[in-house]
């Protein structure tokens, strides 16, 4: 497998009037094209900070972190500090699952899709058609957010997180919101559509039920990393 | 628990402190402008009182006029007429008594006045009011005059409004004509006569430039060395009458004029008896006096509407600042439900607090109104030239403006609060209050766009009262800034379009009856091109009501090509010797009498009824005027001319002989500038309110466009952390206020007409028509106004899209 992305001795500090906080304090690993892995860890143990750096939402203040693009062939260094070139990164790499799903409620479930294709200026109405299909929604096309049911909901922000191909999947506590029926449908059909779309995929969450989902589990605590395990699950 | 609680409100409140500042700022804007026009309303109805009235101080104005300009009645033909008019008094019903029958004589002609700029012949009115006269005399109020009236045979008192001007101080010599003569005066004092408030020459309601037109008392012995003739010739009879008997108001559908119309029955009579030919006027038929009462009418009623839609803005944006702000609260009372505290626990602090802010804006703006009230006092004042003596505040004003401001703020704050504090806690605090179903009919309307546009326009609908709130305050502040401008265009045109363009006389030379042989004569000597005019105020109709309007007779040889060309609406221009005389009517009298090009219709020209047959209808006419061919008006009244235009070559101008031949002259160039300074001054007097209103358009459409970029923190952080550059929501957003922008500019434009066809429907009456043009460059202004406030709203929604802290916002997404 193809190396897709590289943190080392990664560190994000915060100047608090109490003192610094290490909320990533030396992390490093690796990810591989076409991994499922889950970030496991107690609340305040740095795993959304992790997130956060990998989707380029935060400044790591120390450490380095690579992205390898599939298509360059090449590592390049994740932009920092710049809102903009940050942006762009996020653009056209990285697709993303809120816990709350975050659907735009003027727009209609389909339109949720298309609006992220057209900013990325890969506007693609079959393609969106196709990913709700995949999602099991193509009954829902034309309803609002508010219409459908919040695991619904969940499903169509999957398919709207991967309907520009993003090379990196992330979800932070996605199924947080969801009792634990819809959570397995929501992560079956997210298993489905990264599978069927070759996408690499790393959810944030504290739910051990979701390990059986990922091919390789990190438990992070403190701000490091105490274990970073493969599972048996078929990737 | 509960002063912790509202510690904490105000804490939390004052995390907010540019929206506090601005429901403030709105309250006392409401109530400074409530304070301001109310006060200036009140103060304005007893301004003429106090001049007119029948006291040591006041100047006694009459009831009655009685005149016939082309007459020298003897002091025997007055005494008769009194004499018969007192006996037909005594056997009448009426029960008012007589207080006075006087006779003067009042003349036009001229002051020889030298400045540094050389001899001026300047246009003038003379008084000659005997000592001891009982009506209509000089007012000259404590501290607002100096001086004292004329007594001597060489003395005379100059009107104030001129005098500084003209740079005369008591004492001066000034030189004086009456046509024929001329003599020189002694200033002995500077005052005001209630005829004269407006110094506009007789038959014109355009002052000219402040010492351009002037009026003189002089005594009666004084007028008689002026004009050669013995003391107590008069041209002019007034009555003044036990209190003050109701007149007709030629502004009302009603008509009033029942106690006045019973003198003017014994007045009749007696002029038969006496054998007198005369015109009799009360308060309501004497121009000066009732355009000046309309006018303070026209800005009494102007400030009851400017106050209700200033107040309308400031109330609407109070609504919806004050319920953004406690709407912004709704998650810590949701935390605070949570923790247990109770309902009226938390209601008493959101009850309170917008008393508070209110308070706080009502207090300042009391404060400030008295000051705001007393510059518009002044500002008309200057405008009028007449001082306002007796100034106050009501208290009931600022009671009523505050107790209404206040309930405005406590509803529009408690409201919200109430609804907050029976929110499901738990629905709040998961978001799930926030849920909701998009529009269907939005969706179809704008499916066929790019999502992107489509968001923006569903996103700018999704809150239409808000959005019609905002639409309708903008119009309502577009309404105070466009619909003055509309007006003033439309004034523009009419007042000075058509003396400008339309006509090419250099002078207008009064003349004297049958004198108009020197005039003539001077033109020739100096190659002046001249045209003969007859222009008399002494026309008149009854209205379907029944009411005498009177309106202005003007004699013309030729309506296309001569010096006076006159703007044809529909129909064609008078020709000559018809059995039935051709006549054209101006466009506001043929709408307010309901006639109609082809019509004939019988009217009174100098009191001799007389049909005419209606062939056209004249434009761009601010007073009531009927165009005859002058030798059909010459015929009909036996006047061959009344003034003379003139047209000068190169190098040639008005001289001294020129005012020794005339009763009077009048430049055009003169009379332009004073209209174009009659038309600034009104547009000041409105400024205040028009740039009131471009400020409210700025802080309306900003509230709204910060209220609309806060509230789309969700969606667009959302979109932020999806990848969607600050360029493309930029891009958005700009849509979006171009799209509020065009919709606002539309509204404005249709409520600033709608404002001014009001308006002028308010000022519009039989002595003024005011017609109403659209002139595209004011509408496209205001549409364009709009559109650029809107759109320098974007730059700050993307400063703070650039500012948004993404971290932050990504943990209130996820939690």
């Amino acid at each position: 497998m193809n190396k897709l992305l590289q943190m080392e001795n990664l560190e994000r500090h915060y100047e608090t009037p109490a003192g610094v906080v290490k909320a990533l304090d030396g992390v490093t690993f690796e990810i591989y094209e076409g991994e499922r892995v889950i970030l496991l860890g107690p609340s305040g143990s740095g795993k959304t900070t992790l997130l956060n750096c990998l989707s380029a939402l935060d400044s790591p203040t120390g450490g380095e972190y690579t992205f390898t693009s599939a298509k360059m062939e090449e590592m390049d260094q994740v932009p920092r500090n710049n809102s903009e070139k940050m942006t762009s990164f996020r653009r056209e790499n990285i697709g993303y699952v809120f816990q709350f799903f975050n659907l735009l409620q003027d727009l209609t479930v389909l339109e949720n899709i298309l609006l992220i294709q057209e900013l990325a200026g890969k506007k693609d109405p079959a393609r969106a058609k196709e990913l709700l299909k995949l999602v099991g929604l193509e009954a829902e096309t034309n309803r609002f957010p508010g219409e459908i049911s919040g695991g619904q909901q969940q499903r169509v922000a999957i398919a709207r997180s991967i309907a520009k191909r993003p090379t990196l999947l992330l979800g932070d506590e996605l199924t947080g919101n969801l009792d634990t029926e819809t959570s397995n449908k929501v992560m079956e059909a997210l298993v489905s559509a990264c599978k069927q779309e070759n996408i690499t995929s790393v959810f944030v969450t504290h739910d051990e039920g979701l390990v059986k989902y990922a091919t390789r589990v990190i438990r992070i605590d403190s701000g490091k990393i105490v274990s970073d395990e493969q599972t048996n699950n078929d990737s | 628990m509960s002063a912790l609680l509202n510690k904490r409100l105000a804490r939390s409140l004052w995390r907010t402190k540019l929206r506090l500042s601005a429901v403030i700022l709105m309250v006392f804007v409401g109530v400074f402008a409530g304070v301001t026009f109310g006060g200036y309303a009140y103060n304005l109805g007893g301004m003429y009182d106090t001049m007119q009235a029948d006291d040591e101080g006041g100047a006694n104005l009459a009831d009655l006029w009685i005149d016939n300009r082309s007459a020298a009645w003897t002091p025997e033909q007055v005494n008769t007429f009194c004499d018969a008019l007192g006996a037909a008094w005594d056997s009448s019903t009426v029960s008012q008594s007589l207080d006075s029958c006087e006779g003067r004589s009042v003349t036009q002609g001229a002051m020889f006045h030298t400045n540094d700029t050389g001899e001026h012949i300047i246009n003038s009115l003379w008084h000659g009011i005997p000592d001891g006269a009982n009506a209509d005399r000089v007012w000259m109020p404590k501290g607002h005059s100096e001086g004292r009236t004329a007594i001597a045979a060489d003395e005379i008192v100059i009107d104030a409004h001129v005098t500084e001007a003209l740079e005369l101080s008591l004492g001066d010599t000034v030189r004086i004509g009456a046509g024929n003569a001329t003599a020189d005066f002694t200033l002995v004092g500077m005052g005001y006569h209630p005829l004269h408030v407006i110094m506009a020459p007789e038959g014109t309601l355009f002052p000219p430039e402040s010492g351009e037109y002037v009026v003189g008392y002089l005594s009666d012995a004084g007028m008689a060395r002026l004009t050669g003739e013995v003391i107590g010739i008069s041209n002019i009879i007034m009555l003044d009458v036990e209190g003050t008997p109701s007149f007709d108001l030629p502004d009302t559908g009603e008509y009033e004029g029942e106690e006045i119309d019973a003198v003017k029955q014994l007045v009749d009579a007696a002029l038969a008896e006496s054998e007198l030919d005369a015109r009799v006027r009360d308060r309501g038929q004497n121009e000066p006096i009732e355009v000046m009462r309309q006018d303070l009418k026209g800005t009494e009623r102007t400030t009851v509407p400017f106050t209700v839609m200033i107040a309308s803005i400031a109330a609407i944006t109070i609504v919806l600042s004050l319920q953004r702000l406690v709407q912004s609260q709704a998650k810590e009372i949701a935390v605070l439900r949570t923790l247990g505290v109770k309902r009226s626990s938390l209601m008493t602090g959101y009850l309170a607090a917008p008393l508070v802010i209110g308070g706080i804006g009502c207090a300042l703006g009391a404060l400030a109104g008295p000051v705001g009230m007393n510059g518009m006092l002044d500002f008309y004042q200057d405008l009028v030239g007449v001082p306002i003596v007796e100034r106050s505040v009501p208290p009931s004003i600022i009671g009523s403006v505050v107790s209404s401001t206040m309930i405005v703020v406590f509803l529009s704050g408690a409201f919200p609060a109430w609804k907050a504090s029976r929110l499901d806690p738990l629905a709040v605090l998961s978001g799930q209050n926030e849920m909701r179903v998009g529009s269907n009919l939005l969706r179809k309307l704008t499916s066929w766009m790019p999502t992107t546009l489509g968001l923006s326009i569903r996103s700018s609908m999704r809150k239409p009262i808000r959005l019609t709130m905002t639409f309708i305050a903008v119009g309502i502040s577009l309404m105070l800034f466009g619909s003055i401008q509309m007006m003033s265009a439309g004034l523009q045109d009419t007042m000075v379009g058509g003396l400008e363009d339309d006509q090419t006389w250099d002078a207008q030379v009064y003349i004297l009856p049958e004198a108009e042989g020197p005039v003539v004569d001077w033109a020739n000597n100096n190659s002046a091109s001249y045209e003969m005019i007859i222009e008399m105020p002494l026309g008149s109709v009854s209205d379907g009501d029944g009411i005498d309007r009177v309106f202005t007779l003007v004699g013309l040889d030729s309506f296309d090509d001569g010096m006076r060309s006159v703007s044809v609406l529909e129909g064609g221009t008078p020709t000559p010797d018809a059995a039935i005389p051709r006549v054209m009517m101006d466009e506001g009298s043929m709408n307010f009498l309901d006639w109609k090009v082809g019509d004939q219709h019988t009217v009174r020209l100098n009191g001799a009824e007389q049909d005419v047959e209606i062939v056209g209808t004249s434009a761009a006419e601010l007073a009531r005027t009927m165009y005859f061919h002058r030798d059909d008006l010459s015929n009909l009244l036996g006047v061959n001319a009344t003034s003379i235009y003139l047209e000068f070559p190169s190098g040639v101008a008005v001289d001294s002989a020129l005012g020794e031949a005339s009763a009077g002259i009048v430049e055009r160039q003169t009379l332009l500038n004073g209209i174009n300074s009659l038309l600034d001054q009104q547009t000041q007097i409105f400024q205040t309110m028009m740039y009131l209103g471009l400020l409210f358009t700025v802080v309306v459409m900003f509230n709204t466009m910060i209220m609309n970029v806060a509230e789309r923190d969700f969606e667009l952080a959302t979109l932020r952390v999806l990848g969607a550059s600050t360029r493309s929501l930029g891009t958005m957003l700009l849509f979006e206020s171009l799209l509020i922008g065009i919709i606002g500019g539309i509204v404005g434009v249709l409520f600033a007409y709608g404002g001014a066809v009001g308006l002028a429907a308010s000022f519009s009456s039989w002595q003024f028509f005011v017609p109403v043009t659209i002139v595209p460059s004011v509408a496209w202004q205001l549409m364009s106004g709009v559109i650029l406030i809107a759109v320098a709203m974007t730059p700050f929604g993307v400063w703070r899209l650039r500012k948004m802290d993404l971290v932050e916002k990504v943990k209130d997404l996820s939690s």
